[in-house]
């Protein structure tokens, strides 16, 4: 289960890394957003899985969709300029990167002892606990995200209109 | 569990792995791709991959619930970049007609 959802969420993330159309890479993402909700249900974590369907793949990438569709340019430009050794750097330096970060955790030893030590079954998050901390222990945390939400809206709408 | 082992069966690693992956197709995306709703995706990408990692520890340490109230500050933010950054992507495509990020290099026109 674990390897199938694994392999939903890279390949969906990699075909938007190589799609040139810009829809169907958006529509990759949806796939790769579906395939991070199954790996949270693997962990334990319904809550998060819900919320990451509802949230990403319901809202963010609609609203993703919504302005590739609006703005009609579907295609990627063409280059104004190539930049042949800069892309290529920076291509040898994400390989480097992954390839060092992947090898550093295979290496950890602290990992590794946390990947023994929890891999005993745990209570599954339920929608009751997550409530309790939230508003026992962040209630100022929850009200400034209700806050920063109302001024994301006030402020795309004073962006995108013309003349307020 | 450990090894391979652990990511072909869903240990700690497996899911490190997974998001670190995630997190280099999303930097990809950001450096090698022109268009900035396809570098948006990729900041998406980035995001999520943090989530993964996140959470798995948190399965891993015993199912604490703090990082799932993490989690949903994580996305309250990323629905508000989002919605300010296509806000910001609208807007720049009224005003020079174009989505490419080498044209758009300069604030002056």
């Amino acid at each position: 289960m674990f390897l199938a959802f694994a392999l939903i969420t890279l390949l969906g993330a990699l075909g938007m890394l190589l799609q040139k159309n810009i829809i169907v890479a958006g529509l990759f993402m949806v796939a790769a957003f579906f395939g991070i909700a199954g790996l949270f249900v693997l962990l334990a974590n319904p809550v998060a899985a819900a919320l990451q369907i509802i949230v990403y793949s319901g809202a963010i990438m609609v609203l993703v969709l919504f302005v590739i569709m609006m703005l009609n340019s579907h295609e990627e430009e063409a280059a104004e300029f190539s930049r042949p050794i800069q892309r290529w750097l920076s291509l040898a330096l994400v390989l480097a990167l992954a390839v060092g970060a992947v090898k550093l955790v295979m290496a950890s030893k602290g990992v590794q002892e946390l990947a023994v030590r929890g891999a005993a079954t745990s209570p599954a998050v339920t929608l009751q606990g997550v409530g309790a901390v939230l508003f026992a222990d962040h209630l100022l945390g929850f009200e400034v995200a209700g806050l920063m939400l109302l001024a994301a809206m006030v402020g795309a709408v004073a962006l995108t209109k013309r003349n307020l | 569990m450990t090894g391979m082992d652990a990511i072909l069966h869903g240990g700690l690693q497996g899911y490190l792995v997974v998001a670190l992956l995630l997190f280099a197709i999303g930097l990809a995306a950001v450096l090698l791709r022109r268009t900035l709703l396809m570098q948006f995706m990729g900041v998406e990408l980035m995001l999520n991959a943090a989530n993964v990692a996140l959470l798995a520890f948190a399965r891993f340490r015993g199912g604490d619930l703090q990082a799932t109230v993490f989690y949903l500050f994580i996305i309250a933010v990323a629905a508000c970049e989002a919605a300010v950054g296509l806000a910001l992507i609208i807007g720049l495509y009224r005003h020079r007609d174009t989505t490419d990020s080498d044209r758009t290099a300069s604030l002056k026109q």
